[in-house]
């Protein structure tokens, strides 16, 4: 769809490949996306032609890895970007850097303007979609999850490429759940093995929805008996506790927007422990 | 007329470690007694529903006053709050038509679900792998957690972290109830 759209006069906004490059990577810590980048532009001043879309191709993908890895999830879109990305690198991989180079500075305007106008047109021509996603990837990576990765290095004698990086990363964020897992389930931190472990969290869960099950068909006993006997329903012990319980209820409900905003809850519960005391008695 | 001391007490304890585990604790527990005085004045009024469905009713009423108690942002909350609304549904549909007729929808509905079930597992079994008892156990995981099945591993992982708290404090806190309402 886009690729047939774009002439020789549009052709200024047809290249995010080097601009949305240069903007991902403004940090220059990465070491994968900085040597993309070089690596890219050092192919385009090499051969103009033929060669430079395998290239681009191949820096696609790695760029796409790296991205995936920063803002976890939500691949779809970023697919197409990049697919896209690489049909138009193609197309630059047929000029000279020199062009490339020149039309940096017009690409961004072009940009900034469409951008201003708005999504709703931005399917009415090409060259404004194109325009409007080095926007969209610029805004992506600048978000606070990037940290997050940044300390994932390989050590020694480990693959260093970025599907490895993200996998490890992956894994240990599995790993670190895993451990999570362990301290909430009972028993669960003496028990080696993955396969094992995840034998008792499911264990723990069907336990604890089987207690809610039990505990209902207690609760409906419970209630049905209460149901038996309407009459002297104002007397029952139990009762008067539920009511009470309902009191403090009613107040919980008036009084929580307040409390929120101020922030002492420690106060308010005990506020309403002596409310319902007061309407026991 | 003991107990609610105590449960006021252990809400405010727990208020000084652990703040977000207390606030949804109340609000579970205020929640669901709502609701449980709720069903006992209907069942007041229409006292013909049996033990069984009554019982049903109550766990259905805990467990969407915690998925109301937890809030909207967390995945499971709002699987969960999905089904009940779409069994509830049901439910009603169900009620409206004959006795026989709502029986035999729900035989033919379970066949239908035993069969997409072997269906599934068969598709399954053909991933061969090191690591196949795992991949059945996450699985099992997926199928326990509510909204599980549109999980990847991590989120999986996270998502039932929370929901173990979450079925905990339940519990207790139905524990409470019950104790409370018991006679001694």
């Amino acid at each position: 769809m886009d690729p047939p759209l774009i002439n020789e006069s549009s052709f200024s906004a047809a290249n995010p490949s080097a601009y949305s490059l240069a903007e991902i990577w403004p940090f220059g810590g990465e070491p994968g996306g900085v040597s993309g980048l070089g690596l890219r532009m050092g192919h385009m001043g090499q051969n103009p032609s033929g060669l430079g879309e395998s290239s681009g191709n191949r820096d696609g993908s790695m760029e796409e890895s790296t991205v995936t890895d920063q803002s976890g999830g939500g691949g779809g879109r970023k697919r197409r970007d990049v697919s896209s990305e690489d049909e138009s690198s193609k197309m630059v991989s047929t000029s000279s850097a020199n062009e490339l180079n020149n039309s940096n500075g017009k690409r961004t305007k072009l940009a900034g303007s469409k951008h201003e106008n708005g999504g709703s047109k931005a399917e009415a021509e090409a060259s404004s979609v194109v325009g409007d996603k080095p926007a969209e990837q610029a805004s992506k990576p600048s978000e606070p999850p990037k940290q997050d990765y940044i300390h994932v290095r390989a050590r020694r004698g480990q693959a260093t490429d970025s599907h490895s990086l993200a996998e490890r990363a992956r894994r240990e964020k599995i790993s670190e759940r895993m451990t999570i897992l362990q301290d909430l389930v009972p028993g669960c931190n003496k028990v080696i093995g993955k396969a094992l472990v995840l034998d008792e969290i499911i264990n723990y869960i069907q336990s604890l929805q089987r207690q809610v099950e039990f505990l209902s068909m207690k609760l409906e006993t419970v209630n049905s008996r209460m149901n038996l006997n309407p009459a002297i329903e104002g007397f029952s012990s139990k009762d008067l506790g539920l009511q009470a319980f309902d009191a403090a209820g009613l107040l919980f409900g008036s009084q929580a927007p307040r409390d929120y905003a101020q922030g002492s809850q420690a106060e308010w519960l005990h506020m309403q422990v002596g409310g319902s005391f007061e309407r026991q008695t | 007329m003991k107990t609610y001391p105590n449960l006021g007490s252990s809400a405010s304890n727990d208020n000084n470690s652990r703040r977000s585990t207390s606030t949804t604790r109340a609000k579970f527990a205020l929640r669901f007694i709502r609701s449980l005085k709720e069903m006992k004045k209907r069942g007041h009024v229409s006292n013909n529903s049996s033990a069984d469905e009554r019982s049903q009713r109550i766990k259905a009423a805990a467990y969407s006053s915690m998925a109301h108690a937890v809030g909207p942002r967390r995945a499971w909350a709002r699987a969960l709050l999905f089904k009940l609304q779409r069994s509830a549904k049901r439910h009603r549909v169900l009620t409206n038509m004959t006795r026989k007729m709502s029986r035999t929808c729900l035989i033919l509905k379970q066949k239908k679900n035993k069969k997409k079930n072997k269906g599934i597992n068969k598709k399954k079994r053909v991933t061969n792998g090191n690591d196949d008892v795992l991949l059945n156990q996450t699985d099992k995981l997926r199928g326990l957690v509510p909204g599980g099945k549109a999980m990847d591993v991590c989120s999986l992982f996270e998502e039932t972290a929370h929901y173990i708290k979450c079925l905990a404090t339940q519990v207790k806190v139905m524990q409470d109830i019950a104790d409370q309402l018991s006679p001694k």
